[in-house]
């Protein structure tokens, strides 16, 4: 089989077309109009992502009274009291320039009578997002950037340690693709199905976070020796039963507090010292899991007693983000003004968006490696950032790439390394009735999630875990790269999943590591270690990174700054 | 199976080698029966029951539907109403009962087909 190869040479190379990398590429051809900009994007970028079926609030977002100093105290209490003090900062700084430029591309955002937006909470603002995607993709293509759609990305270009491109395969023509790039912005969004999914069967795709985000610009960062942080700050929503649809549309929306089976508003009583049913984000899943854990489960948002127009309201904002959620309702004829609306913790995802697991970054959101930068929920150190948060840094990162180009000359990659690269991104499809035993990505995938799921803190173990467990965990994923020197793939559709699982064992490793490094419990469910259940800040208030040298993941440790500037990254 | 297209209202957008369904899906999961002229949900567990595809159909001709773990029984239909900017939810329970959701958005212009950037020839696969 001789697969076509082509070449693209760009100034600047996006991977993932999604929140962040939409707007990097408008940022970049704004700033920098005679840079070539491209991007490569998995799906479509009408509609690729974690915005594919829309969004109905911008939850970062300084309200009146509110600056981009009291958003970075928020965070860093709502994250357990650490973050990048700095990165997340200088995201916030940004929110406004991102909302007011894509209200101006056509998002419809709700306003009072005087003009102003409507909140939905202190950092909330309520927008009708269902075409959000669309709009950014507008936006992106209007900007003059190439885009390339069904590119599957496989690995990294390096020469002499600088990102110097990528390459990958067009899902539709199967052409091998090799993209030169001076500088290399990755946004390709987190990872999820990991772990095992919330539903079995046909409905194991039903997730929160998108299930085509499956860690692909994590994996390929990893391989290439870049450093990346706190992916033991895992993300176990807390979502509705079954349909697995945000909360917060309930909670902000209805003001709904939650309660327990006895109708006791836990909440408020057991976790009272931390803000009731205002805790910081971690417990307000760790609460419900205790309830549950102790006999006094299910658990519930308290919705009954709303009114007629609520209900009403709380539908329109599903079907702009989760209409999955109103059909739901109607099909087992729920009236949430009567009965209420029972909730449950997600399996975990590996997100930098609400969570802070992804690359090391500097304050320019440059990575550890030369020529490589991250925005969005593939960065690091920066949690609560959502959607505007990803735009933010799309334009922080296309400011620093374009910056960096003007300094560099063009690399050549020898044609060994790419050829070596191809016959790495096409092995599933040729051992195609090569082998006597193949095994598909499906069955390896559910092999992964299943040691993720019993040893490494999902829900089978009510996301908790202990050194042993981990231990094992490791044990099990060491055995991966023999099993998927057998993964087969039948079509371009299969290579793609093929990749999937590929990707995702890389970051399920490192993600490991991490678990284990961490010997506290600093966020409860995202990271219960029940033998280390208290946060230990004289220990541990420092971050936990990595990086996989010559196939093996290397742990150090990065200090909290604190407010100070986080200088460099040495 | 979450999304259904109903082979009496697909008219495959005409000759259209990439329908609209097919390139909204972020999942990749929708497919055209070129023979029959007919777009199909190939991969029916991969769905995020996200309804991009459902919304774009310009023939309405996608069914939304939740897994049986789910409930059925009821249905929700978006209308999009082009010129408007705006997309009205028909909303029908198990019982019959209906009600209308008429939400503001904004609509951007969607061609029937859409050829890849540069596309090169198919490779052949097959063994």
């Amino acid at each position: 089989m001789k697969v076509e190869r082509k070449v693209i040479n760009t100034d600047i190379l996006i991977i993932g077309g999604g929140t962040s990398g939409c707007m990097a590429a408008v940022e970049a051809k704004k700033c920098y109009p005679h840079l070539s900009v491209t991007i490569m994007e998995k799906a479509h970028i009408d509609r690729s992502g974690c915005l594919a079926g829309g969004m109905n609030a911008i939850n970062a977002y300084l309200n009146k009274g509110e600056t981009a100093e009291t958003f970075t105290e928020y965070v860093k209490w709502d994250s357990c009291g650490l973050i990048r003090d700095d990165l997340v900062k200088s995201m916030a700084e940004l929110f406004e320039y991102g909302v007011k430029q894509v209200e101006k591309w056509g998002l419809p955002i709700l306003s009072d009578d005087q003009g102003n937006y409507l909140p939905r909470g202190r950092w909330n603002i309520k927008i009708n997002g269902e075409s959000l995607k669309p709009i950014l993709a507008q936006a992106a293509r209007a900007s003059g950037s190439r885009i390339y759609n069904w590119m599957v990305m496989t690995n990294l270009l390096m020469k002499n340690n600088r990102v110097t491109g990528a390459v990958g395969f067009s899902l539709r023509s199967g052409a091998f693709h090799v993209i030169h790039a001076k500088a290399t912005i990755m946004a390709t969004g987190g990872a999820s199905r990991i772990y095992r999914p919330n539903n079995p069967g046909d409905a194991a795709y039903k997730t929160w976070y998108c299930p085509y985000n499956t860690g692909a610009g994590y994996a390929m960062g990893i391989r290439a020796g870049a450093e990346m942080t706190s992916f033991e700050m895992r993300y176990v929503a807390l979502r509705t039963r079954d349909a697995i649809a945000p909360t917060g549309t309930i909670a902000l929306g209805a003001k709904a507090p939650q309660i327990n089976a006895k109708g006791e508003n836990f909440m408020a009583t057991r976790y009272a010292h931390l803000g009731g049913d205002h805790a910081p984000t971690p417990f307000r899943t760790y609460g419900p899991l205790q309830e549950i854990k102790a006999g006094r489960g299910p658990v519930y948002l308290d919705t009954r007693g709303i009114t007629e127009k609520q209900v009403s309201d709380l539908k329109s904002a599903y079907l702009d983000m989760y209409p999955s959620q109103v059909l739901y309702w109607a099909s087992n004829d729920i009236d949430p003004a009567t009965e209420p609306v029972e909730v449950q913790a997600t399996e975990p995802y590996i997100v930098g968006g609400h969570c802070q697991s992804g690359y090391w970054v500097d304050a320019d959101r440059k990575t550890t490696l030369d020529g490589l930068y991250a925005a969005g929920d593939v960065a690091g150190g920066a949690p609560f950032k959502f959607v505007s948060g990803c735009w933010a840094e799309g334009v922080i990162a296309a400011r620093s790439a374009g910056k960096y180009v003007g300094s560099i000359p063009a690399s050549e990659i020898s044609d060994a390394e790419v050829t070596h690269e191809e016959d790495r991104t096409y092995a599933p499809l040729r051992r195609h009735g090569n082998m006597r035993y193949p095994a598909t990505p499906v069955e390896l995938e559910a092999l992964l999630q299943k040691i993720m799921d019993q040893y490494a803190g999902g829900a089978t173990t009510g996301f908790e875990m202990n050194e042993e467990m981990l231990l094992n965990a490791r044990k099990q994923l060491s055995r991966f790269p023999e099993a998927l020197e057998t993964i087969m793939a039948t079509d371009l559709h299969q290579l793609m999943k093929a990749h999937e699982v590929i990707d995702r064992v890389d970051v399920a490793a490192v993600l490991v590591e991490h678990l284990l490094y961490r010997k506290e419990t600093r966020w409860p469910s995202y990271q219960t270690r029940v033998d280390y259940p208290e946060r230990d800040d004289a220990n541990w208030l420092l971050f936990v990174n990595s990086r996989r040298v010559g196939g093996k993941i290397e742990m150090l440790t990065r200090p909290y700054e604190g407010k100070e500037k986080n200088a460099g990254l040495d | 199976m979450p999304v259904w297209i109903d082979p009496e209202k697909c008219n495959g957008c005409y000759g259209s080698a990439q329908p609209p369904c097919l390139r909204m899906c972020p999942g990749d999961l929708i497919v055209k029966d070129t023979a029959a002229n007919k777009a199909y949900l190939k991969y029916v567990n991969d769905c995020w029951d996200c309804l991009p595809c459902v919304k774009v159909c310009p023939e309405e001709a996608i069914e939304f539907h939740l897994s049986s773990q789910f409930g059925k029984g009821a249905r929700l239909i978006p209308h999009v109403e082009k010129g408007k900017d705006k997309i009205v939810w028909e909303l029908i329970d198990r019982m019959g009962k209906s009600e209308t959701f008429s939400i503001p958005t904004k609509i951007i212009a969607m061609a029937l087909d859409e050829k890849l950037e540069a596309e090169p020839a198919p490779v052949d696969f097959s063994i």
